[in-house]
């Protein structure tokens, strides 16, 4: 990317609540603490998490009869959707505004599971017989748009009307970069003048979790998180929340550190605020590190320790925490480290009144 | 000024495995959607399906498959112990991407090297809740201790693009796309981007998708999606009586790089990235724009950034699902996009399903029938001219023509589009 965008609005859903101005601050404050998740308390008692609460009606998605066919990663990208287009005061030619966002695995309501499992199984096992004529019919008919991993990205755009260039890529953290990345091309090639850009997921689904304790993550120590956040972009605006300099993903378990390192060489010599946001443990210690040796006398915020992973949304939460931070003439670097062994890279900048 | 170009594709379909199975399959006007052999459907509401002719997949037959490709037969091995081979779409991946990397000539994959992939939902195995299954509800605490393989529960969704990356030396971020049923047509127009901005060299890109698994048929089937008479011609595209979809699987795979690299390398250019195009319906979860308007809006920009005027324009391979919906309304956006010029029409979903993630993909491979035998393909089932549809729909045999550019079109569940202009590489820039 070459020259910078202008970020004109943000919205974000996160264990913080609905919003992002404070949840820097908060985080940096310690004010966030894990808590036991009650999405995992069925299937996972005790697990501790950063997990949205209740969202009040006024505030949630769509319709209740919208929100039957959202997987909950889309009801939150949806809520962070209108945020930013809010904030942005993007109300006219909503047909042309971009959307490009990082989104995550399917999420089937589990209360399905049950009745589908009830009617299929017999002996202890499944019976395709009985699957095809009696557990399909015993299930919620419209699970099958709780699966499409795309929705993230689509019940947003429905809701707000949105209709210009956009894609959806599946991440663990890099794609929400790649996100990012495409919207800012989009605008500089002029195939929009607006556009959103971001991350939702949850890694809070007993069938997730469940994959990431296998993995290995949860004992070196992730905490599960959940959320959703959006930037909005414009190719030049003034005033601005803050401008996007660059944004980049790399390669970081198929290339080792020290590729990673040498990658991190690009970005600019001089940060005021490093946000970092690994996965867990081994990322935050080598992060940590990094973040040390490259910015010295920058102030660090983890947020990951506060908001744990939350997967294809991490990014992007780690991006609405620096802009909350960042002051005037400051910048920000925002490193993130995610499960698929990626690294992310972007740098914010606020300009001086 | 550099320019994307095609110079290595590969392709599984219900036609086979290769592309020439499926030029040949098209070139000849057959169809291949029939009952579903890989699982018993017979209790399910949906029970044919354009599927790959291979009822279980294995490690040997997928080694044998991937043809003379360095490590193929380790990463098969590695497949299948981890149970990665329970998700049809990973083998189709794999050999879609083998095929396409083997002829483009087998090229070096540097540093800036890419993939850009898209990929359909996670397969759900529904059958490995069994361990878990107590008393009425899953037992999560057993799970550690399950005799499952390592892949239990749900496929992850960039298994297949993981292995792809390993076959081949990939080692830059992947980029997958999860976008339904216009993903693969962006990953292709995601990898012509990176070559035009220089942030590749080479890029291989496509999709994969299955969904004929029985909670895959069955969550379309509760939808309503497919056709609910179960018979060989179950999609009829732009036919007065469609009634649905037909579902399929498979997937295509191009290796695409820069025009003069490939040029100097002495790679053979199949044809030319021209330009693309993506808009959003925003308007249901379940439904098309009824006006065509979001889709026509997708194809114009698609010509724009292409440079061509809509005259240029020799075929347009469309969605073309079958359903009652989405025809009448892509006729519509054809008509608009290109000044009601009767520009010759098909779908090839009649005759191989709907790939869903990988359609886009594959309907690409197909357009290449257009430039290496000088036919554009047939639309299966299609034998009753529908008056919501006035457009010029090639019927079930192939027409013969020479063309210049073709668009493709792919149009997403929840309301994604994507255009994508492909260009003869015989014509002049």
């Amino acid at each position: 990317m070459s020259a910078p965008v202008a970020i004109v609005g943000a919205g974000a859903v996160s264990a913080f609540g609905i919003g992002w101005r404070g949840l820097g601050r908060a985080v940096a404050a310690g004010d966030l603490q894990p808590r036991e998740s009650a999405l995992l308390r069925d299937s996972h008692p005790g697990t501790l998490a950063s997990e949205v609460g209740e969202i009040p009606t006024a505030l949630d998605a769509g319709n209740a009869r919208a929100r039957k066919l959202m997987s909950r990663a889309a009801r939150l990208a949806a809520i962070a959707m209108r945020e930013a287009l809010v904030a942005a005061g993007f109300d006219e030619r909503r047909e042309e505004i971009g959307a490009w966002m990082g989104v995550g695995a399917s999420g089937i309501a589990m209360e399905d599971v049950p009745a589908i499992v009830s009617a299929s199984f017999v002996d202890g096992g499944l019976s395709l017989h009985r699957l095809g004529d009696q557990g399909l019919l015993a299930c919620n008919p419209l699970f099958t748009f709780q699966t499409l991993n795309n929705f993230s990205l689509c019940h947003g755009a429905i809701l707000e009307g949105l209709g210009g260039p956009n894609a959806a890529f599946f991440s663990r953290g890099s794609g929400t970069a790649v996100a990012l990345a495409e919207a800012v091309h989009a605008l500089r090639a002029g195939e929009c003048d607006r556009a959103i850009a971001g991350g939702a997921d949850t890694a809070l689904h007993p069938v997730t979790w469940a994959e990431l304790q296998r993995d290995g993550f949860s004992a070196q120590g992730l905490l599960p998180g959940e959320g959703a956040a959006v930037l909005a972009l414009a190719r030049e605006a003034s005033p601005a929340l803050g401008l996007l300099e660059s944004c980049t993903a790399v390669a970081g378990a198929q290339e080792g550190a020290a590729a990673v390192f040498r990658e991190l060489e690009r970005l600019p010599p001089r940060a005021d605020l490093v946000v970092i946001a690994p996965w867990g443990t081994p990322p935050r210690a080598w992060l940590g590190d990094m973040a040390a040796s490259r910015y010295s006398g920058a102030a660090v915020v983890d947020v990951s320790l506060r908001l744990g992973d939350s997967l294809a949304a991490t990014p992007a939460l780690a991006w609405v925490a620096a802009l909350d931070l960042l002051r005037p003439g400051e910048r920000a670097v925002v490193l993130t480290a995610g499960v698929d062994g990626d690294l992310t890279a972007a740098v914010f900048r606020k300009e001086s009144p | 000024m550099r320019r994307a170009v095609i110079t290595g594709a590969g392709a599984v379909s219900a036609f086979g495995v290769g592309l020439p199975a499926l030029f040949d399959g098209l070139a000849e006007g057959r169809a291949a959607v029939g009952e579903i052999r890989s699982f018993d459907a017979s209790t399910f509401p949906v029970h044919v399906a354009g599927e790959v002719p291979i009822a279980a997949i294995d490690a040997q037959w997928l080694a044998r498959e991937m043809g003379a490709v360095p490590g193929g037969e380790a990463i098969a091995d590695r497949a299948a112990a981890t149970g990665a081979l329970r998700d049809r779409k990973v083998a189709f991946a794999l050999l879609a991407a083998a095929e396409a990397w083997r002829s483009a000539g087998s090229p070096a994959t540097g540093p800036k090297a890419r993939l850009s992939f898209a990929v359909g939902l996670e397969q759900a195995f529904f059958e490995d809740l069994a361990p878990l299954w107590t008393g009425g509800s899953v037992d999560w605490s057993r799970e550690p201790d399950a005799p499952l393989p390592a892949v239990r529960f749900r496929s992850p969704v960039d298994l297949g693009p993981r292995l792809v990356a390993r076959l081949l030396g990939l080692r830059a971020p992947l980029v997958i796309h999860s976008s339904a049923c216009a993903a693969g047509a962006l990953a292709v127009a995601h990898a012509a981007a990176l070559i035009e901005r220089g942030e590749a060299d080479l890029v291989l890109c496509g999709g994969a998708d299955s969904m004929v698994n029985p909670l895959g048929i069955g969550g379309l089937a509760r939808i309503g999606a497919p056709s609910p008479r179960n018979e060989p011609d179950a999609c009829r595209p732009f036919d007065r009586r469609r009634d649905g979809l037909a579902i399929g699987e498979g997937a295509a795979a191009f290796v695409i790089e820069d025009e003069s690299r490939a040029r100097s390398r002495g790679a053979r250019v199949r044809a030319r990235v021209l330009g693309w195009g993506s808009t959003q319906d925003g308007y249901r979860a379940t439904a098309p724009r009824p006006d065509g308007a979001a889709a026509r809006r997708a194809m114009e920009r698609a010509l724009r950034r292409a440079g061509v005027v809509p005259e240029r324009v020799g075929y347009v391979n469309a969605h073309g699902t079958g359903t009652p919906l989405n025809d009448p309304a892509e006729s519509l956006a054809i008509r608009g996009a290109l000044d009601g010029a009767a520009v010759p029409v098909s779908s090839i979903k009649g005759a191989v399903g709907h790939l869903m993630s990988a359609s886009g993909a594959i309907e690409l491979a197909a357009c290449l029938l257009a430039f290496e035998r000088g036919l554009l393909p047939g639309t299966a089932h299609h034998r009753e001219r529908d008056p919501d549809c006035p457009i010029d729909v090639i019927g079930e045999r192939p027409r013969r023509a020479r063309v210049e550019v073709v668009l493709s079109n792919s149009f997403g569940f929840g309301g994604q589009n994507v255009t994508v202009a492909l260009g003869n590489p015989e014509a002049a820039s």
